[in-house]
C-alpha cells in the first residue's frame, strides 16, 4: 500500500509527459506527428487511464481507511524562508481524482470521433492531457501557494481551447475574456494568499485556519480583517466557479471545442472553486462573515443562471448557464456549512453534466451533417427537434441528464440537490426559497432543451429560420462592436468563408447518430448519473462519512439499514416539495413545448421587460464592458498621452534647449581638457565639503 | 598551467574582444564566415564561463570569488580586479547565454556584417566587465565604453528613426552616467585613503548626508538604465527601432545592468542612505508596474508594446531591493534573470514576426496564427512565461517579491497594503495587454491584405533552437526555481543582514515583526518537514 502512495505524483505527471511529448513533436516534426493521430490520441487515453486506475486504488484504500498521507519537497527557500511543494492524499483528494480522471478519459475517448475531422486533432489532445494534468495537480496541493500555482496552470489550459479554433472571432475574444476574468478574481486570491500568510505565516490549510482562529480570539486580528481577507480568497472561487460577478466568461467558454465544454467548463475546472472552499473550510468556517458573504453569491449565482437559461437557444450557452446555476447550489452549500452536500454535488453535477455537454457536443455533430460547420446554425435549438428518431443513443442519455439534473428520484441529481435544500432550509429559509424556485426554473429550462432538441418535428431544412439567425448574427455582432467602431472588413471577411462551408458540407437532409467512440462515453457516463446519488442517501450517507470537513467528527453508519435518528418525516416533507416544484416546471415545459397548449412566443411578449432581461443576461456583459473594458482603454490612452506628451515632451524640449544654449556657450568654451577637468574636480569638491561641513 | 589560479574571468572578458578584433582580416567571400566565426567565439566563451563557474565558483560562499587584481595605473590607483559574487555570478552567466545566442539570431544580418558581428563580440565582453569589475572607476570606464557599440548597432541597423533613438538613447545614458561618476570620485576621495576598490569603498565610513547624495547620483544614473519613470522614455525608442538581436541584448542584458548596479552600490555601499530611500523605490516600483502596463496597452506598436512591458516588469525589482527581506531580494535578482530570458525571447519573436509581415502596427496585423503555427505557439508560450504563469520563472520571482514584501517588517502595515494592492492591479493588467496583442496578431480571421503581400513562412529550426533555449531555463526556473536562487541565496542573505544593520543604524530600532502571530507566540514560522508523512 505505502508504495502506492509514495508513486502517487504519478498521477498529475503522467498526462504532463504525454502532453510534452505530443507538443515537443508538434513543434519539432509538426508533419509527422500530425500524421500519427491514432497512436497519438491511444497514448494519451491510456495515461490518463493509467492515472485513473491508480486514482480508482487510492481512493479503495482510502475507504479502508488508510490514514492520509503527505509528501513535501522544499520548493523555493531564501534565508529561513522555505516554501514546499508536494501532494496530499486524503479522502477529498481521493474523490476528486476519482471524478477528474474518470471524466477525462471518457471526454478523451469521445474526442476521437467529435474532432475526427479536425486538422489539429492531434494539438487537442496535447492539451487535453496538459489540462488533465494541471487539474490533478491542482486537487493534490497540499498547501495554498500550490493551489494558487495549478490554478492558473488549468486557467492558461482553458485559454489555449476555448482559443482552440483561433481563426474564429468568437473564440478569440472569448479566451482572452476568460482568462481576464479570471486573472480579477486571482488578484483576490493573491492578495488573500499573501494577508494570510502575514497574519498566519503558514500556506497550509488547517494552520492558517488553527491560527486565523486564535488570532481573532485573542484579539490579535480583528474580526472584520479576518473576514475581508477570507472574501478576497473567496474572489478566486467566483471567478473559477463562474459566480456573480465575475460569471460572464463561462457562457462565451463555449465557443471552445464541446469535449473541452463537458470536461473543463462543466465538470473539472470550474467545479475547482467549490473545491477550493472546501480546502479552505477550516479557514472559512470560523468567520460568519465570509461564510454568509458565499452562500448568498451562491444563491444569487444559482438563480440568475436558471434564469437567463431559460431564454437561450443556443444549446451549449443554455448547458453553460445551467452549469453557473449549479454551481452557485455547491457554493451556497458551502456557504450554509453544507459541506458534505456541496461536494456530494459536485460529484453527480460532474456525471451528468459532462454527459449533458457531452450529449449537446453529440447533437451538433449531428446537426453539422446538415447544416454545415457553422455554430451559430448547428448549436442552434430553433433549427433542431425530432432528432430522437435519428439519433436515438443520445437522446436516452440526454433525457437521464435532464431527469438527474431537475431532481427527479431516484437520479443522482435528485440526492444532491435534495441534500443541500434541506440544510439550507435549517440554515435560512430565504436562501432557502432561492434555491427551491430556483429548482424550478431549472426543471423547465432543462424540459424545454430537452423537448425542443429531441421531440417533435426536424427543423433542421427550414432556410427562413437560417436566414433568420444569420440575420441575429450580423446584428449582434454589430452591437458587440458598437456604433463606428465595427471593422466592416471583418465582416465581409468572413461571410464568403461561411457560405462556402453552407455549400460544401451538406452531406445529408437529416442528421445522423454519433460514431462509437462518441456513444460509448455517453452510456458510461449514463450510469453513475442515474447510480452515483445512491451512495449520498439521508437514510445512508455513506458519501458524507467519508467527505466531511477536517474539524467535524461523524458517527460510524451501519453498513445496511437506516440509521435510528433517520426522520421520515422531515425527509419527505423537504424532497416532496423539490420533487413537486421539479414536477411543476417539467409540466409547464410540457405544456408549452409538446402539446402547445400555451405559446411561450405569447407570454416572452407579455412580459416583455423581463424576457428582454433574461435574453440580454441581465445586461452584466453590456454593463461590463463599458465600464470596465471602455474604462481601462480609456485610461490606457491617456496615460500613453501623458507619456508621450508631457514625459518625453519635456525630454525633448530639453534637448532643444541645449541645442540652443550650446551654440550660445560654443564661445564660452575653451575646449581645453583641463578646463572640464577643473569643473569636475569642483563638483566633487563641494561635494565633499557639503558633507563634511554637516 | 595552473588551473586555480588562471585568470578566468579576464579571459572571458578580453577572448571576444580579442577575436573581434580579427574580424577585420578575415576572408569572408559568402558573407557567411563571419557569422559562423562569430558563433564559435561566443560559444566558445560561454563554455569557458561556465567552467569557470563549475570549478571555481561556491554557491555557499557569500564573499567575491575568481577574484583577480592587477594594477594598471598605478598614479591613479586604478587597478585592474574582477571578481564575482553572488550578485554578479548569475548576471555575468545570463550575459554570456542571451550573448550567444543573439549572434545566432543574428545570422540574417547582411547590412555590414563584419561591423556588426564586431560590436556584437565587443559588446559581448564589455557587458560581462561591467558585471565582473570591482573597482569604482574601471566600473565606470565598462559602463561608458560599453554605450558605444549598441549607439553604433542602433544608429546603423535599426528602423526609420534610428538616429534620433539612437543619439536620445546615448543622451540619455551618458548624461546619467555623469552622476555615477561624480559619486564614484566623491567616495573615492572621502577620508584619508584614496582608493576605487569597492570592497575597500564599502568599508568607508561616510556620514549620511554624504550618503544620500551619493546615492542621488547613483540613483539616477541607474534610474535610466533600468530604466524607473520618469527617465523611461529613451527606452521605447530605442527598443522601438532596434533590430532583434541588439533588441535581445538591450532587453535581456542592459536593462540588468541598472539594476545590478543599484544593488551593488545604492544598497550594499550605501545602506544607510538605502533605508531612507527604500519607499521611494517602492513608489517608483509600483509606478513603473501600473503606468508602464498601462501605455503598452495602449500602444499600437509591437516593438514598443513590448518595450514598455518591460519597463512595467522591472518595477517588481524595484519593490524587491526595497524590502528588507531576503525574500524580496531575492525575487528582485530571480526576477532579472528571469526577465532576462523572456524579454529576449519576446524580442526575439517580434523580430521574426516583423521579418515576415514587415510591419509593426498592429492594425495592419491579424489571422497570421493559420500560416505560422509555430511562431504562434512560441509567442504564445512566451507571453504566458512574461504575464508570470506559474510553472515560469516569472511568476516565482513576482511571488517572492510579493509575498517579500507582505511580509517586510520596514513599513507599516497600510502602506504595504497600498502598495501590495497597486502592484497586483499589474498582474490583471499583464494578460490585458500581452493577450490582446496575440489576439491582435494570430487570432481571428486572416488579414486578407496581409497574406496577400507578404510571405508568411513558418519559424525555421534556428528559430526554434534559440527559442526553445530560452524556454527551457525559463521553465526549468520556474519548476524548481532553487536552481538559480541558490546560485546567490548566500549573497542575498548576507546583504539582508547589512540591511537590517543598517535599519538598525538609522532608525535606532530593529525591525520589530508587525505580523499579528508575532503576539501569540507560535515560535518560528515552521515550514513543513520535507519528506514523507503519514
Amino acid at each position: 500500500m505505502e508504495l502506492l502512495y509514495q508513486y502517487a505524483w504519478l498521477i498529475p505527471v503522467l498526462p504532463l509527459a504525454g502532453a510534452m511529448l505530443l507538443g515537443v513533436g508538434l513543434i519539432s516534426y509538426n508533419k509527422t506527428t500530425n500524421a500519427l493521430r491514432q497512436p497519438s490520441a491511444v497514448l494519451i487515453v491510456s495515461l490518463i487511464g493509467a492515472a485513473m486506475v491508480f486514482s480508482f486504488a487510492l481512493l479503495w484504500s482510502q475507504l479502508q481507511g488508510h490514514p492520509s498521507y503527505h509528501h513535501y519537497i522544499d520548493w523555493a527557500s531564501a534565508g529561513d524562508f522555505h516554501l514546499s511543494m508536494g501532494y496530499t492524499i486524503d479522502h477529498l483528494t481521493a474523490l476528486m481524482l476519482v471524478v477528474v480522471t474518470t471524466v477525462a478519459f471518457l471526454v478523451m475517448i469521445y474526442t476521437d470521433g467529435y474532432m475526427a475531422h479536425d486538422p489539429s486533432y492531434v494539438r487537442f489532445y496535447a492539451y487535453l492531457s496538459l489540462f488533465s494534468s494541471s487539474m490533478l495537480g491542482l486537487v493534490v496541493s497540499p498547501n495554498l501557494v500550490q493551489v494558487y500555482v495549478f490554478w492558473e496552470l488549468v486557467g492558461m489550459c482553458s485559454y489555449l481551447l476555448i482559443g482552440f479554433w483561433y481563426d474564429r472571432k468568437g473564440a478569440a475574444d472569448a479566451c482572452q475574456k476568460a482568462f481576464v476574468t479570471n486573472r480579477v478574481g486571482d488578484f483576490g486570491l493573491l492578495l488573500g494568499i499573501l494577508a494570510l500568510y502575514w497574519a498566519t505565516g503558514s500556506f497550509e490549510f488547517e494552520v492558517m485556519g488553527d491560527r486565523l482562529q486564535q488570532l481573532v480570539e485573542s484579539g490579535a486580528l480583528s474580526a472584520g480583517l479576518a473576514a475581508f481577507f477570507a472574501i478576497l480568497v473567496f474572489l478566486g472561487p467566483v471567478a473559477k466557479s463562474a459566480q456573480f460577478p465575475l460569471h460572464v466568461w463561462l457562457p462565451d467558454a463555449m465557443e471552445g471545442p464541446t469535449p473541452i465544454s463537458a470536461l473543463i467548463h462543466a465538470a473539472t475546472m470550474v467545479a475547482a472553486g467549490v473545491f477550493l472552499i472546501a480546502r479552505m473550510y477550516p479557514v472559512f468556517e470560523g468567520i460568519p462573515v465570509a461564510m454568509d458573504v458565499i452562500a448568498w453569491t451562491g444563491a444569487a449565482t444559482a438563480f440568475l443562471g436558471a434564469t437567463i437559461a431559460i431564454t437561450q437557444n443556443d444549446i451549449k450557452k443554455g448547458l453553460a448557464f445551467s452549469t453557473m446555476s449549479q454551481l452557485g447550489y455547491m457554493v451556497m452549500a458551502m456557504g450554509v456549512g453544507a459541506y458534505g452536500a456541496g461536494l456530494f454535488h459536485l460529484m453527480t453535477h460532474a456525471y451528468f453534466k459532462a454527459m449533458l455537454f457531452l450529449g449537446s457536443g453529440s447533437v451538433i455533430h449531428g446537426m453539422e451533417s446538415v447544416v454545415g460547420h457553422d455554430p451559430v446554425l448547428a448549436q442552434d435549438m430553433r433549427l433542431m427537434g425530432g432528432l430522437r428518431k435519428y439519433m436515438p443513443y443520445t437522446a436516452f442519455t440526454f433525457l437521464i441528464g435532464t431527469l438527474a439534473i431537475s431532481g427527479v428520484p431516484p437520479f443522482a441529481g435528485f440526492w444532491s440537490k435534495d441534500e443541500i435544500l434541506g440544510s439550507t432550509f435549517a440554515a435560512n429559509p430565504i436562501l432557502w426559497a432561492i434555491g427551491f424556485l430556483t429548482a424550478g426554473i431549472t426543471a423547465f429550462y432543462m424540459f424545454r432543451m430537452y423537448f425542443s432538441t429531441f421531440e417533435g418535428e426536424f427543423r433542421g431544412n427550414d432556410a427562413a429560420i437560417k436566414q433568420q439567425l444569420k440575420n441575429e448574427q450580423l446584428q449582434a455582432l454589430g452591437l458587440a462592436f458598437g456604433p463606428g467602431a465595427m471593422n466592416p472588413a471583418e465582416l465581409t471577411a468572413e461571410s464568403p468563408n461561411e457560405a462556402h462551408n453552407d455549400h460544401d458540407e451538406h452531406h445529408s437532409e437529416v442528421p445522423h447518430e454519433s460514431p462509437a467512440t462518441m456513444v460509448f462515453p455517453l452510456v458510461a457516463l449514463a450510469l453513475p448519473s442515474v447510480l452515483v446519488g445512491l451512495v449520498g442517501t439521508p437514510f445512508g450517507n455513506y458519501f458524507e462519512a467519508f467527505i466531511h470537513p477536517p474539524s467535524e467528527l461523524v458517527e460510524e453508519l451501519p453498513m445496511f439499514g437506516i440509521p435510528e435518528h433517520f426522520e421520515w418525516g422531515e425527509f419527505l416533507t423537504m424532497a416532496g416539495s423539490s420533487v413537486g416544484i421539479g414536477l411543476i416546471g417539467i409540466s409547464l415545459a410540457v405544456l408549452m413545448y409538446v402539446t402547445k397548449k400555451i405559446d411561450p412566443g405569447a407570454i416572452a411578449r407579455s412580459i416583455q421587460p423581463l424576457y428582454r432581461l433574461s435574453l440580454n443576461k441581465w445586461y452584466i456583459d453590456d454593463i461590463y464592458n463599458t465600464v470596465f473594458v471602455g474604462g481601462v482603454r480609456g485610461l490606457a490612452k491617456q496615460v500613453l498621452e501623458v507619456d508621450v506628451r508631457i514625459v518625453d515632451g519635456l525630454v525633448n524640449l530639453a534637448g532643444f534647449v541645449t541645442l540652443v544654449t550650446g551654440e550660445g556657450l560654443k564661445y564660452l568654451e575653451n575646449g581645453k581638457v583641463q578646463f572640464y577637468a577643473l569643473i569636475v574636480f569642483g563638483a566633487v569638491l563641494g561635494l565633499v565639503l557639503v558633507s563634511g561641513i554637516t | 598551467m595552473n588551473l586555480d589560479t588562471f585568470p578566468w574571468l579576464t579571459t572571458v572578458i578580453l577572448l571576444p574582444i580579442v577575436a573581434a578584433l580579427a574580424i577585420p582580416f578575415i576572408p569572408d567571400k559568402d558573407g557567411k564566415t563571419i557569422r559562423w566565426y562569430a558563433l564559435v567565439v561566443g560559444l566558445v566563451d560561454f563554455a569557458i564561463l561556465v567552467y569557470a563557474f563549475y570549478t571555481g565558483y561556491d554557491m555557499s560562499n557569500p564573499d567575491l570569488q575568481l577574484v583577480e587584481s592587477y594594477s594598471w595605473v598605478s598614479s591613479l590607483d586604478l587597478r585592474w580586479s574582477v571578481g564575482a559574487d553572488g550578485l554578479s555570478m548569475p548576471l555575468i552567466l545570463l550575459t554570456g547565454f542571451i550573448t550567444t545566442l543573439a549572434i545566432l539570431a543574428s545570422w540574417p544580418v547582411t547590412l555590414k556584417p563584419r561591423l556588426f558581428f564586431f560590436l556584437i563580440l565587443a559588446m559581448y565582453g564589455g557587458q560581462i566587465a561591467v558585471f565582473a569589475v570591482q573597482d569604482l572607476l574601471l566600473f565606470f570606464l565598462v559602463w561608458e565604453l560599453e554605450l558605444i557599440p549598441v549607439y553604433l548597432l542602433l544608429s546603423i541597423w535599426g528602423g526609420k528613426k534610428r538616429l534620433y533613438a539612437a543619439t536620445k538613447f546615448i543622451l540619455y545614458t551618458a548624461g546619467g552616467s555623469l552622476f555615477i561618476l561624480v559619486a564614484a570620485l566623491a567616495m573615492a576621495f572621502y577620508g584619508d585613503q584614496v582608493t576605487f576598490d569597492m570592497q575597500t569603498l564599502m568599508a568607508k565610513d561616510y556620514p549620511i548626508k554624504f550618503q544620500l547624495l551619493a546615492y542621488t547620483g547613483f540613483l539616477i544614473a541607474y534610474a535610466v538604465k533600468l530604466p524607473i519613470f520618469p527617465l523611461h522614455t529613451w527606452l521605447p525608442d530605442a527598443h522601438g527601432e532596434a533590430t532583434a538581436p541588439v533588441h535581445m541584448l538591450l532587453a535581456g542584458i542592459l536593462l540588468k545592468m541598472g539594476g545590478y548596479a543599484l544593488i551593488r552600490m545604492n544598497v550594499e555601499m550605501l545602506s544607510d542612505a538605502h533605508v531612507y530611500f527604500a519607499p521611494i523605490l517602492v513608489i517608483l516600483g509600483v509606478v513603473n508596474i501600473i503606468y508602464a502596463a498601462l501605455t503598452s496597452f495602449a500602444q499600437r506598436n509591437l516593438k514598443r508594446k513590448i518595450a514598455y512591458s518591460s519597463i512595467s516588469h522591472m518595477g517588481f525589482v524595484l519593490i524587491g531591493i526595497a524590502s528588507f527581506t531576503n525574500l524580496g531580494l531575492s525575487g528582485a535578482m530571480l526576477q532579472m534573470v528571469s526577465h532576462g530570458l523572456i524579454g529576449a525571447s519576446l524580442f526575439f519573436l517580434v523580430g521574426a514576426t516583423y521579418d515576415r509581415t514587415h510591419t509593426l502596427v498592429l492594425d495592419e496585423m491579424g489571422g497570421v496564427g493559420r500560416k505560422m503555427p509555430k511562431i504562434f505557439a512560441m509567442f504564445t508560450a512566451c507571453s504566458m512565461a512574461s504575464l508570470a504563469l506559474p510553472g515560469m520563472s516569472g511568476f516565482i520571482a513576482e511571488l517572492m517579491v510579493f509575498v517579500g514584501f507582505a511580509t517586510s517588517d520596514a513599513y507599516d502595515t497600510t502602506f504595504k497594503v497600498i502598495v501590495v494592492v497597486l502592484a497586483a492591479v499589474g498582474v490583471i493588467l499583464t494578460p490585458i495587454y500581452l493577450l490582446s496583442m496575440l489576439r491582435e496578431i494570430f487570432y481571428g480571421p486572416e488579414n486578407k491584405e496581409l497574406v496577400e503581400h507578404e510571405v508568411l513562412v513558418d519559424a525555421e529550426p534556428r528559430e526554434v533552437f534559440i527559442i526553445a533555449s530560452l524556454l527551457i531555463p525559463i521553465i526549468g526556473i520556474g519548476f524548481y526555481p532553487k536552481l538559480m536562487t541558490q546560485l546567490y541565496d548566500a549573497k542575498t542573505t548576507q546583504l539582508t543582514a547589512q540591511l537590517e544593520a543598517a535599519y538598525f543604524a538609522v532608525e535606532g530600532r530593529p525591525l520589530t515583526p508587525t505580523a499579528p502571530l508575532e503576539s501569540l507566540n507560535f515560535g518560528m514560522l515552521d515550514a513543513p518537514e520535507v519528506g514523507d508523512r503519514s
